[in-house]
This record gives structure tokens, sequence and C-alpha cells, in this order.
């Protein structure tokens, strides 16, 4: 949709960072890749309306299911690092980051987005690497902004600008879009609007069976291994349950030994046996460090953007004789 | 064909992944953007709706919404036009919400 191009050679390709930083510089990819300490984080990816369909009216924006989302190793340097060689004056408060993509229409506004200074740990990064290649071209190369346990609306691809300001930067794709009604329940219904929105920022807590899918053919008495992954925004995972009688009851899968760190998918596995023919409902309940898990699909409340969906998923599988 | 796509990224548009070693090689000659064709069905406005909504994003982005009521339609089009500034006219809206409802509508004014 924005106008991306197509050809970035990356031996002349810089990031240029100004604003309200000691000395305004240009740092190549060469020297990003060489003079900066490279650290790693597995990360999960997720965009903030993944599994928009599932809300009632339709809310605006892409109108996908369950898959937009992924999780990957990234490898670069940290932001603050990057930052440091500038310098940033007393007076910086947010930090602006665009990148090569351009609206098509020249008065739409660009795809800039903000981070508050304040906000800055030593986990966010810029990458040049995915799971140990090169940045896949429309993935964002040849560099990202990886802020791991936020959603993918941070994830500034093809990063070309960083301008450090002492004051909030005014931008359509933080002030008017990715936000979420700012109350408890983060909802609010068509006819009566929230009057005020926060940005989705970090992920909440959700897990997906991967294994078995809707529709799968699955053999009395015989073990299923049920599988899917679960994750939050860095908390971490505390347990994954499973329930084979429509959330009464919930049994512990087996997790994963977490070594891939807190941002990454944590992958469960519940063995079971199904004891009676017919359709089989399976669900997976997520609960994190911090307590919070997920509600039944139907207990998620609207919102106009349809962001941050954690319903409890369920798969129904045919157990035949 | 929801769940098992969750686990790759979702790259699904990835053109080229590069190593070092094709870098120079691949990069100079640059990608080729996917494209994929979203036919429109033919009906009356369909001239002046392609022209007006294919500007900025495919026409597939439109049919991802799925059967609308014309309320919903209007809405879109009107959003489009203060949000993103698409230069529409405000003579031209009805042709457009007429078009978009008559061939993508799901029956329901409201
Ligand atoms: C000036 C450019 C422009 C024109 C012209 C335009 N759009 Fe859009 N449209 C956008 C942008 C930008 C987005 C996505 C913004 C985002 O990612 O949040 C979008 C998103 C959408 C979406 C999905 C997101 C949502 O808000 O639901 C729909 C549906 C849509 N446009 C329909 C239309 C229709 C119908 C027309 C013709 C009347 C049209 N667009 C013309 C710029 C335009």
């Amino acid at each position: 949709m924005p106008m991306i191009p197509t050809y970035i050679n990356p031996n002349y390709f810089s990031i240029k960072i100004d604003g309200e930083v000691e000395k305004p510089v240009k740092i190549s990819l060469d020297s990003l890749m060489r003079d900066f300490k490279p650290v790693e984080i597995t990360s999960v990816l997720q965009c903030g309306g993944n599994s928009r369909s599932a809300f009632h009216p339709t809310p605006g924006g892409i109108q996908w299911g369950p898959g937009a989302m992924g999780c990957a190793k990234w490898k670069g340097v940290r932001l603050k690092d990057v930052l440091a060689k500038a310098g940033l004056k007393k007076n910086a408060s947010w930090i602006k980051f665009h990148g090569l993509e351009k609206p098509v229409y020249t008065k739409t506004d660009g795809f800039v987005r903000a981070l508050e200074l304040s906000k800055l740990h030593d986990k966010i990064i810029i990458a040049y690497e995915m799971n140990g290649e090169a940045l896949p071209y429309l993935n964002g190369y040849p560099v990202r902004l990886i802020l791991p346990g936020f959603y993918s609306d941070s994830w500034v691809k093809m990063l070309s600008n960083i301008t450090v300001t002492s004051v909030k930067p005014k931008l359509h794709f933080m002030d008017h879009a990715y936000r979420v009604p700012d109350n408890d329940c983060e909802c609010e219904t068509p006819d009566n609007l929230a009057p005020k929105t926060k940005p989705i920022e970090e992920m909440n807590v959700n897990s997906l069976i991967g294994y078995p899918t809707s529709g799968t053919k699955v053999k009395q008495g015989t073990e299923l291994i049920v599988r899917g992954v679960a994750f939050d925004g860095g908390h971490g995972i505390a347990k994954v349950e499973i329930s084979t009688d429509g959330g009464s009851s919930w049994q512990e899968a087996v997790l994963d030994d977490g070594s891939q760190g807190p941002y990454a998918y944590r992958s469960f596995r519940y063995t079971l046996k199904p004891a009676r023919t017919g359709t089989l409902t399976i669900m997976a309940r997520a609960t994190n460090t911090k307590g919070e898990t997920q509600p039944f699909a139907q207990d998620v409340k609207w919102n106009r953007g349809g962001y941050k969906y954690n319903g409890i998923d369920e798969v129904n599988v045919e157990v035949v004789s | 064909m929801k769940k098992v796509t969750m686990l790759a990224l979702t790259a699904t548009m990835l053109v080229t992944s590069l190593n070092a070693e094709e870098k120079k090689v691949e990069v100079q000659k640059g990608i080729k953007m996917p494209y994929m064709a979203f036919p429109m069905k033919p009906g009356k406005g369909m001239y002046s709706t392609k022209g007006k909504c294919n500007m900025c994003h495919s026409w597939g982005y439109v049919l991802n919404q799925g059967p609308q009521s014309k309320a919903f339609w209007r809405k879109k089009v009107i959003k489009m036009i203060d949000v993103f500034q698409a230069p529409i006219r405000n003579e031209d809206i009805d042709e457009v919400v007429e078009y978009l409802y008559a061939n993508y509508g799901n029956g329901e004014e409201g």
C-alpha cells in the first residue's frame, strides 16, 4: 500500500539521527554492524489487529484471523547505543522513527511513529538480521526497529530516520491510529465510543492451538497431542491450561523450557485420549506471571480498531471409532 | 487454514531473502512488488470507483471487509477523505457508496 523503494543499496544505506542531539549523525549499515555491540533477541511480532475478524460489528482495518503473528530471532544493535552516538540533549523526551516507505498520495500522513524516551530499554534494538539472515526485503530490509513486547505497529521497517524531540510530536499514526479505549475494559460500543483512548503498546496474554486444527479426524481412545504457542508482552507465561468440557475444568499443559526468553513463543503440549466419538472441543488458556489470563471468546469486548483480541482459542475435532 | 500459518512469520510477501554472499548481486536487481489482481464486479459506478478507491491501495483491501451495510460503506468512504485526504469530491460520494453497496452490500441500509 505505501510506496516502498524497490531497490535499496546496502552500501549506501544509512540511518540519520537528528533533532535534540549533541551532534546529528548518519550511521551506515556497515558501521551499524561493525561499530556497535551486536545483541540478539527472540521475540514475537504480532499485529495489534491480529484476529480482528472476531469482532462484530466490523472494526476498521484488515479483517484477518489469528495468523497475523510470528516469532523470530532478531539480531542488531541497541537503540540506546545508537542514540548515545549522537548524544541526547537534556531536553530530549520523545524519539521519532521513520522508514523509507512513503504514502502513495502526498497529502496522506506518512507512517511515522514515536516512543517516549522514558520507555526506552535495553531490549529495543535496530535489527539487521532475522533468523540468521538479512531481513527479508518486505519485512523491513535492511534494518527494522524491534520493540519486544509491543505490537508490530511500533516496529518501523526500513528504518532511515530517528529524530529526537523535546515535546510529544503530533502524528496521525500515533494520535489517531493504533489506540484502544482508555478505560479498564479497553472497550466501548459503536454507539458509545470512549472519549479517551491510549496507544495499544504492550501485548496482552494470548495463546493459540496449532495442532490439531478444526475438522481434524482423530481416533477414539488413541493419544492426541495438542500443541500450540503462548506469549504476552514480556512478563512471561506462567501456565497454559486445556479444557475439553467447554471451559468448566482445566488441566495444565506442559510448557517448553522457556530458554528462548520471555518475549518468545512459549510452546505447549498436552496429551489426551478422546473417550467418546463425535465432536470434541479443545480450548487453550494462557496465564502470565502477573496473573493475567485470557477471556472466553464470547466475553471479549469490542473496540473500534479491533485491537488486542485474546479470546480463548478453541478447535473442534471429529473423534471417530 | 488459520492455525498452521501462525508459526511462520507473516512474511508471505517475501520476495527474496539475502545472505551476505548474494547481497550485492540480488539487491542491484531490486525487487519486483508482488502483484495480485482483484477484479471489480461490473456495474454502475465501477469506473468512477476504480479511479477513486484503487489509487492508494489495492481493491483487495476493500474486498477484505466482506459484505457490509450502506452506512458502513458511506462511513468508510468519508474516512478515506477525512483521514487520508482522498481526493474525492463531495458530489461523487453517493456514486461510490451506491456502487459499493450494490455490489458488496449485505442488504442492510444502516
Ligand atoms: C488518499 C489515499 C486513499 C484513497 C484514495 C483511498 N484510501 Fe482507503 N486507505 C488509505 C490508507 C492510508 C489506509 C490504511 C491506513 C492504515 O494502515 O491504518 C486505507 C485503508 C482502507 C481500508 C481498511 C482500513 C479501514 O479503515 O477499514 C478500507 C476498507 C479502505 N481503505 C477503503 C477505501 C475505499 C472504499 C476507497 C474509495 C472510496 C479508498 N479506500 C480510497 C488511503 C486511501
